[in-house]
């Protein structure tokens, strides 16, 4: 009981000083840390998710494990991302490709460059090489207010349901898109149940809920594998690279 | 929360750029500073000697040099905006502590000193010793500025601004740390301060970063950090004090805990540049631990800056050449 409330404490501060006592004490490669938590009087599991990941099997698109069935607005605002992607007006409907804007959630889970996550304070943080984009997970429980302004990321709270962090996301912005062309209204929930496969293998299945241009909630699984460690990425800057891929496309 | 920290990363992108153009009324707590009142303005008089003691005696700080024709040029420039500090909500005893270990730096830091809009003073209260070229620089941005014109700067380009201006900004910051590196995660311009402190193990990303390439070791529970390799200029804040490419900045970071459980983070910064100044000069920062404020604000300057038909660069102007 003292180690655990001592573990517990450490624990709000930094994970992975538990995760090195783990490895210190000759424990290493236990993935799952289980803290007393005195007020509830039971176990909670936490997974240790920290690492450099990268997608399975990249694909531009969500692919749905489940019908996706479009109510008719939906179905006007896809046939219209169709439209404008067909004549190449990208701005007009996907500002990630057009301005590098942030992809969002859940878009940036779908990113085939490599990622990186924390768990720190409280906050589980996917820490993006692409664009060091950020998006962060709040499993504090504390309660939220709706954020003023939507985000490209919404605002994200999650919990622990056995071994799999459930994350819940609202306050995306419609102005991006769940994949590279499958529109969304501002009333979008995400829930993603992220979990271990095994040490090397993350899945996250993402469930769209969005009654405004879906009928039913859909979604799809994704799956990372587990990449060499290093704790840097190389400074990714996506409107540099824009700007030089636009120069030379003038020939300039 | 504040509604300061309520707001859209646009919002903080405009007022930003509102003080890189001077809209006093665009930012909330920004003023424009009293004119100096006319007598030298070479900082503050050396404060009289403790009674018993005569000039010299060694408590007194020593007299400020006489300005050079550089440093006089940046006296005779219009005062820079001054900036305020918006209140963070306090952090509580519940909160996480900053672990006991000196050398252990990670947690959440907040820049809780009002942004140096210029940088006018080194850290003892000095001029910059600018040279010409750097006196000239400074000048020709403030009072472009001034015209209505500002410059291009990184900030404005949505652009990783570099080490000081990225750090100088009233934003929190996450440190995660290894044995042998070092990462500063920031809230604004997606910004990544990387410090390896053992290339050989733990090698940089290849390549020239906006960042520039640092390399870190400990000094007793001091880590030094240089910083060298910058893929461009820097501005090393908001009026635009000049930092070449070859230029480089030395800093070292401490964590001070004085027992009064607000442990913060010390980062005196060298900066050596003989382009513009004439010998190596500091300045000091203070970063509170912030553990209340993990979760970052959005910063997608992108959606703004990187409209393909619309105004870029946030309206400002391309820079001459020196």
């Amino acid at each position: 009981m003292i180690l655990t409330c001592i573990m517990q404490r450490v624990f709000r501060t930094n994970i992975p000083a538990i995760h090195n006592w783990f490895v210190t004490t000759g424990m290493a490669g236990m993935v799952l840390l289980t803290i007393c938590t005195p007020a509830q009087g039971q176990a909670t599991t936490i997974s240790d998710f920290e690492g450099v990941w990268k997608i399975a099997k990249p694909s531009n698109s969500l692919e749905a494990s489940t019908p996706v069935v479009l109510t008719a607005e939906g179905r006007k605002a896809l046939a219209e991302n169709k439209r404008l992607r067909s004549q190449h007006k990208y701005d007009d409907y996907d500002i990630t490709i057009s301005r590098c804007s942030s992809p969002g959630v859940p878009r940036l889970m779908l990113t085939p460059m490599r990622f990186r996550i924390w768990q720190r304070l409280g906050v589980v943080t996917f820490d993006f090489e692409w664009n060091r984009a950020l998006r962060q997970i709040d499993m504090r429980g504390r309660p939220t207010e709706p954020l003023l302004a939507p985000q490209m990321t919404g605002q994200t709270t999650g919990r622990w349901e056995g071994d799999a962090l459930v994350a819940e996301t609202v306050d995306v912005s419609d102005r991006t898109l769940i994949d590279d062309i499958m529109p969304h209204s501002s009333d979008m929930r995400v829930t993603e149940r992220i979990r271990l496969v095994d040490a090397d293998t993350l899945e996250d299945r993402i469930t769209i809920d969005d009654p405004i241009y879906y009928a039913k909630p859909w979604g799809g699984v994704v799956t990372y594998t587990r990449q060499p460690a290093t704790p840097f990425f190389p400074e990714h800057v996506c409107l540099d690279r824009r700007d030089t891929a636009a120069r030379a496309m003038r020939g300039k | 929360m504040t509604a300061y920290r309520k707001h859209s990363s646009r919002a903080r992108m405009l007022a930003l750029t509102a003080g890189i153009l001077n809209l006093g009324a665009g930012v909330a707590v920004a003023q424009m500073a009293a004119p100096p009142p006319g007598g030298p303005p070479s900082g503050n008089a050396p404060a009289p000697p403790p009674p018993g003691r005569g000039p010299g005696a060694g408590l007194a700080p020593p007299p400020l040099p006489p300005l050079t024709e550089a440093q006089k040029i940046l006296t005779a420039l219009p005062p820079p905006m001054k900036a305020g500090l918006f209140p963070q909500p306090p952090v509580t005893a519940d909160d996480p502590v900053s672990p006991a270990d000196p050398r252990d730096f990670q947690g959440i830091w907040y820049h809780d000193q009002p942004l140096e809009v210029r940088i006018q003073k080194d850290m003892y209260g000095a001029e910059p010793p600018v040279t010409m070229a750097g006196a000239n620089v400074i000048a020709r941005r403030v009072r472009s500025a001034e015209a209505g014109k500002p410059f291009i700067n990184a900030s404005a380009k949505c652009l990783p601004p570099g080490p000081q201006w990225q750090r100088d900004l009233n934003f929190p910051f996450q440190i995660v740390q290894g044995k042998t590196w070092v990462a500063f995660i920031f809230e604004e311009y997606h910004g990544r301060w990387n410090i390896s402190l053992d290339p050989k193990t733990t090698p940089l990303p290849g390549g020239t970063d906006f960042m520039g390439r640092s390399i870190g070791h400990w000094e007793g529970d001091t880590l030094v950090v240089e910083s060298t390799g910058f893929k461009q200029a820097l501005w090393l804040d908001v009026d635009g004090t000049p930092l070449s490419p070859n230029g480089r900045l030395v800093q070292r970071i401490r964590k001070v805990n004085l027992g009064d459980g607000k442990p913060f983070l010390e980062i005196i910064t060298t900066i050596e540049d003989p382009q513009y100044y004439t010998h190596p000069w500091n300045i000091v920062r203070r970063f509170a631990w912030h553990p209340n404020l993990p979760v970052f604000k959005e910063y997608n300057c992108e959606e703004q800056v990187g409209d393909p038909s619309g105004v870029t660069d946030a309206g400002l102007v391309v820079e001459t050449a020196d």
